[in-house]
C-alpha cells in the first residue's frame, strides 16, 4: 500500500512538475519550483533562473519592500565553482491592504527571476544548483516557510523542455528601467511629493507609485495623481521617515496600458527643496486653510495695510503734496474743480494699483522660476535699495527747493498740474515705489496668504493693497465736502513742503544704512559718490548753457553707473548691543526644542523698519532681558536682510512672506509636552514679551 | 467666492483627522497615553518622566515574535535593558498587544499573564490594547515593533528590534540588536546613533 502511495506521489511529481524540482511537503502554502530558461546550457552563456511560487488563494508573499509588515522572499544559492547569480528581479507587485495597513506583494502565482552567470568552464555532464529559500506567506496570519530546492542542468536524459513562454511572461512583468524620465521629490505640509516628467501619454487614473525604499510614504494613505504638461505629480502623506534626510529615493511608477497590460517604470528621484508657491493640490490646500485666513479676510487686511502705508514717513510727504494740489485745483477753477479732482483721483488710483500689480507679477514670475523669495524681496537687492535711497534724497532736495523742474514748478506741482491726469498716474507709481520699504504690519499676513494661492488670488490681494494705498486720496478727490475742510492755499504751503523734505531725507538715511549692511563700506562709498554726482548734476542743470546741461547728463549717467555696480557682500555678523542670541537654523531650532527651555525666534531684516522698532521697544529692553534670563529663554535670530531660503521656508511654515515674525515656543509642560509655537503680534509693546512669562 | 470659501472650510475640516493621524516623529515628544495593565494597575506614560521607557508591540502567535521568544532573545533584551536601571534613571519595559477581539494574538489578561510567565518575559507593564488606540497613536505596524522614549519623554528610537528581518530563529545570531544599542547609548548619556529602522514582522492585527 505504502509503495503504491509513494509510486503515485512520484507519478504526480513527474506529471505536475516537469522541471527538475524536488518534492515538497504538501501542506506548504506556497509551492515552489525552480525553472531554467534553458535546461541545456553552454559555457559563457548567461541564462535566467526563475523561482516560481504558486500561492494558496487568498494568501500572499512579499515584494522587496513588503510595505507596513512582512518580509521579502530570500534565496541563498549554492552553485558550482565559477557560477554566480544576480539579485532577484522583482515583478511589479500589487497593493494589498489590511485594516489600516498596506502591503506590497503577490497573490496566486509569481516568478522571481535571477540571472545566472555561467563561467567559461562548466562541469561535464549534469550539475545541480541548490537554493535555500525562505519566505513569509500571510493571509491575516503569517507563516514562514523554508525549503531547499534544486535545479539540475544539462541532465542527459531530460528531453529539452521549452520554458520560453514562461520566461517571456515573467520578464514582461518586470518593471523597466528608464533613463528618459527624470524625477524629484520633496516634503511639503507632511506630504511626500514626487514629480516626474515624460508621462503625458499615460492614463492618470491607472497610475500608482510603489516605493522601493521604506517609510517614505504612509502606504495606506490616499495617493493623489496629477498629470499636467508632461509632468506627473504624486502626492501622498509621508511615512515615518523624515524626507529631508534622504537624497535619492527609488520606486516604481506602475500604470495600465490601453490593452490592459500592467507596466511599471523604475525611477530614482532626487531630493529637491519644496517650492514656495504651492499649486492648489487638494491635500496641501487642506493644510493651508487651517491658518484661518480666508480670501475676503486677506483682501480686507491688504486694504487696511495699504491705507496704513499712507502714514509711513516715506509716503506721507508725497501724499500730502497730492492733497495740497487738490486745494489748488479747487481754488483756481471753482466750476470744473469737482470733475477735475475726480479724474486726478482715478488716475492716481490707477497708477498705484498698476504698480502693485507689476510688483506682484514680477514676484510671481521669480517664484515660478524657483527663487526662494517673499515680500520685501526688492529690498534684498542693493541696487534697488541704492536707487530708492537716491530717489528719496532727490525728492527731499526738490521739496526743500534745491532744484525745480522747468519753470519753477516743484515735483508735487509737476506731477499734478503740469501734466494733468498722467501726472497723477505717475504720482501713484512714485507712491508705490517709495512705499515698498515700509511694509505695514497688516500686509504680511495678507501677502503671505496671497503667495500660497493661485496667481489670480495673488493679483487680487496686491490690487487690494494698492486700492488701500490710493483710497484716502481717492476719497478726498471724490468728496468736495472733505476738500472744503482743507486749509486755503497760501505761502504756508511752501514752508510745509520744505518741512516735508526731512522725512524724505530720514528715509534716505535709513536706506543708506540698509545698503551699508548689504554692500559694506565700498557700497556706501559708491552710494555717497552717486548722491554727490546726482546733486552736482541737478545743480549744473539749472544753467542754460549746453555745456552745463551736457555735464549734468554725464553726472546723471555717473549716478546710475555708481548705483548699478552695487553688489551684495556676504552676510556678516555685525556686533551690536543686542541680547545674547544664536543664529537661527532649522537644526539649531530643533536642538533647542529638544531641550526643556522656552525658545523665542525672531525673524528680522535690516531693511524692515517694523522689525527695528520692535527690537528697540519690545526686545532689547531691560524687562524683556530680565524675563528671558529668569526663564532661561533661548533666543534665536534669523536675518533675512539678504535672501535666505532657509528663513523663507520658516516664514512659509507660518504662512508669512515677510518679516517681522516672532514665534514663542513655551517650556515643556508638566507632562513634558512641548506646546505649539505661538505666533506673536507683529507690533511688539514693552510688555508683549515679559507678559509671556506671567 | 462663496464656492471657494466653502471649499476652504471643507478642507479645513478634512485636515483635522489627518492631523490626528500623524506619525510620531523620532526626535519629538512621544505621544502620551493612559491604560490599565493586565494586573489592573493604571499606567500613564508621562508619569514615567525620568525613566527610559521601551514599548514592545507583540502578538505571541506571530512567527517573528516567536522567533525572538523561542530563542530567548527578547527575554535577554528585556533583562539586559532593565538591568541598566540606576538611581538616575530607570528602564521600564512596556509590552503592548493591539490585536482586536477575534484576531490573532488577542488574549485575556489571564492568558497574557500566562504567556509572560511561560516565556519568562521580564516586562514591567503588559497592556491589552484591543481597540488599537495606542497602536494607532504610535502608528505601530508590526509585531515586534519597538519604540524607546528617553527620560525627557522624547521618542528616540522607532523600528525593528534587530537588523535581520528574517523569520528564521537561526538569524538572530550575528544580527545587531538596535534596542540594546540604543539603551546603552542613552545610559552613557549619548544620543542614539541608529534612531530609526524599518520595522519588520507580522502586521498588527487591528
Amino acid at each position: 500500500m505504502r509503495q503504491i502511495l509513494s509510486l503515485l506521489t512520484f507519478a504526480l511529481i513527474i506529471i505536475g512538475l516537469p522541471a527538475p524540482s524536488p518534492a515538497q511537503t504538501p501542506d506548504n502554502l506556497v509551492q515552489i519550483r525552480l525553472l531554467a530558461e534553458k535546461s541545456q546550457i553552454n559555457a559563457n552563456e548567461d541564462i535566467w533562473i526563475g523561482i516560481e511560487q504558486t500561492i494558496t488563494p487568498e494568501w500572499h508573499t512579499y515584494w522587496v519592500n513588503p510595505g507596513d509588515s512582512g518580509t521579502a522572499t530570500t534565496a541563498n544559492w549554492r552553485l558550482p565553482e565559477g557560477f554566480a547569480i544576480g539579485d532577484i528581479q522583482w515583478p511589479i507587485p500589487e497593493k494589498l491592504p489590511y485594516g489600516p495597513l498596506l502591503n506590497y506583494g503577490y497573490e496566486n502565482t509569481v516568478t522571481l527571476l535571477q540571472k545566472l552567470t555561467v563561467p567559461a568552464e562548466i562541469p561535464e555532464g549534469a550539475f545541480t544548483l541548490t537554493a535555500d529559500i525562505e519566505l513569509l506567506v500571510c493571509k491575516e496570519e503569517c507563516i514562514p516557510e523554508y525549503g531547499t530546492y534544486t535545479l539540475t542542468l544539462n541532465a542527459p536524459e531530460t528531453t529539452t523542455e521549452d520554458n520560453s513562454t514562461l520566461f517571456a511572461d515573467a520578464l514582461s512583468k518586470l518593471p523597466s528601467k528608464s533613463e528618459a524620465h527624470t524625477a524629484a521629490f520633496y516634503e511639503q505640509n507632511g506630504n511626500f511629493i514626487l514629480e516626474a516628467n515624460g508621462f503625458e501619454a499615460i492614463n492618470a487614473d491607472t497610475i500608482e507609485f510603489l516605493p522601493i525604499d521604506w517609510g517614505i510614504i504612509s502606504n495606506s494613505a490616499e495617493q493623489s495623481v496629477r498629470v499636467e504638461n508632461n509632468m506627473l505629480t504624486i502626492t501622498q502623506a509621508r511615512g515615518e521617515r523624515s524626507l529631508d534626510t534622504l537624497e535619492i529615493i527609488n520606486g516604481l511608477i506602475a500604470f495600465t496600458e490601453q490593452n490592459g497590460t500592467r507596466r511599471a517604470l523604475h525611477i530614482s528621484a532626487t531630493a529637491k527643496p519644496a517650492p514656495i508657491t504651492e499649486q492648489p493640490v487638494e491635500t496641501t490646500e487642506a493644510a493651508q486653510a487651517t491658518n484661518g485666513i480666508t480670501i475676503p479676510q486677506a483682501l480686507l487686511f491688504a486694504l487696511l495695510g495699504g491705507m496704513i502705508l499712507n502714514l509711513m514717513p516715506c509716503v506721507f510727504p508725497v501724499l500730502s503734496i497730492k492733497a495740497l494740489s487738490l486745494v489748488k485745483i479747487a481754488a483756481e477753477n471753482k466750476e470744473a474743480a469737482p470733475h477735475k479732482a475726480k479724474i486726478h483721483g482715478l488716475a492716481y488710483t490707477a497708477g498705484v494699483i498698476l504698480s502693485f500689480l507689476a510688483i506682484a507679477a514680477i514676484l510671481l514670475i521669480l517664484k515660478s522660476a524657483g527663487a526662494g523669495i517673499g515680500w520685501g524681496f526688492q529690498l534684498q537687492n542693493p541696487i534697488v535699495v541704492g536707487s530708492l535711497a537716491l530717489l528719496l534724497f532727490a525728492i527731499g532736495l526738490n521739496l526743500s527747493g534745491y532744484f525745480e523742474f522747468g519753470k519753477s514748478i516743484s515735483v508735487g506741482n509737476t506731477l499734478t498740474q503740469k501734466q494733468g491726469p498722467s501726472g497723477s498716474f505717475f504720482t501713484g507709481v512714485l507712491a508705490t515705489a517709495v512705499a515698498t520699504p515700509c511694509t505695514a504690519p497688516f500686509m504680511a499676513g495678507a501677502i503671505g496668504f496671497a503667495l500660497t494661492q493661485t496667481a489670480a488670488v495673488n493679483l487680487l490681494v496686491f490690487a487690494a493693497l494698492g486700492l488701500g494705498l490710493a483710497l484716502p486720496y481717492l476719497a478726498l478727490s471724490f468728496t468736495p465736502s472733505l476738500q472744503k475742510i482743507m486749509p486755503k492755499p497760501g505761502a504756508w504751503m511752501d514752508v510745509f513742503k520744505q518741512l516735508l523734505a526731512f522725512p524724505m531725507f530720514l528715509s534716505a538715511v535709513w536706506l543708506t544704512w540698509v545698503l551699508t549692511k548689504q554692500a559694506g563700506a565700498t557700497g556706501l562709498l559708491q552710494l555717497l559718490l552717486a548722491a554727490s554726482a546726482l546733486t552736482f548734476g541737478l545743480w549744473l542743470f539749472k544753467f542754460k548753457r549746453i555745456f552745463a546741461k551736457t555735464l549734468a547728463f554725464i553726472m546723471f549717467a555717473t549716478t546710475i553707473g555708481l548705483v548699478s555696480i552695487q553688489s551684495q557682500m556676504p552676510a556678516s555678523d555685525t556686533p551690536q548691543a543686542e541680547m545674547t542670541h544664536n543664529t537661527y537654523s532649522p537644526k539649531a531650532l530643533q536642538t533647542t526644542l529638544s531641550g526643556d527651555a522656552p525658545v523665542f525666534v525672531e525673524m528680522t531684516a535690516d531693511w524692515c523698519i517694523t522689525c527695528k522698532v520692535n527690537a528697540a521697544i519690545g526686545i532689547n529692553i531691560p524687562a524683556t532681558r530680565k524675563a528671558f534670563t529668569d526663564n532661561n529663554v533661548t533666543y534665536l535670530i534669523g536675518d533675512w536682510t539678504n535672501e535666505d531660503p532657509i528663513i523663507t521656508q520658516y516664514l512659509e511654515n507660518y504662512e508669512r512672506n515677510g518679516v517681522p515674525l516672532y514665534v514663542y515656543y513655551g517650556p515643556r509642560d508638566a507632562n513634558g509636552t512641548r506646546p505649539q509655537g505661538q505666533v506673536l503680534p507683529q507690533i511688539l509693546t514693552p510688555v508683549t514679551l515679559p507678559n509671556l512669562f506671567k | 467666492m462663496i464656492k471657494q470659501l466653502a471649499t476652504l472650510g471643507a478642507l479645513a475640516i478634512l485636515a483635522l483627522p489627518s492631523l490626528a493621524n500623524a506619525t510620531p516623529e523620532v526626535g519629538a515628544m512621544a505621544p502620551d497615553f493612559e491604560a490599565t495593565d493586565i494586573a489592573g494597575n493604571a499606567f500613564k506614560l508621562s508619569d514615567h518622566k525620568g525613566d527610559i521607557v521601551i514599548l514592545e508591540w507583540t502578538n505571541h502567535e506571530c512567527p517573528f515574535v516567536v522567533k525572538h521568544y523561542s530563542t530567548g532573545n527578547m527575554q535577554a533584551t528585556q533583562k539586559d535593558t532593565r538591568a541598566k536601571s540606576n538611581e538616575k534613571q530607570g528602564v521600564k519595559w512596556v509590552s503592548i498587544v493591539s490585536s482586536a477581539p477575534g484576531k490573532q494574538g488577542h488574549v485575556t489578561p489571564q492568558e497574557a499573564q500566562k504567556i509572560v510567565n511561560e516565556a519568562g518575559a521580564e516586562v514591567d507593564v503588559k497592556i491589552l490594547d484591543e481597540t488599537g488606540t495606542i497602536g494607532k497613536l504610535y502608528d505601530a505596524k508590526t509585531t515586534p515593533h519597538m519604540y524607546i522614549i528617553d527620560a525627557k519623554g522624547t521618542l528616540v528610537y522607532a523600528g525593528a528590534i534587530d537588523s535581520n528581518s528574517s523569520p528564521n530563529p537561526a538569524t538572530i545570531e550575528g544580527s545587531e540588536n538596535y534596542v540594546l544599542a540604543a539603551v546603552n547609548e542613552l545610559i552613557a548619556g549619548n544620543t542614539v546613533t541608529t534612531a530609526q529602522t524599518k520595522p519588520y514582522g507580522c502586521s498588527v492585527k487591528y
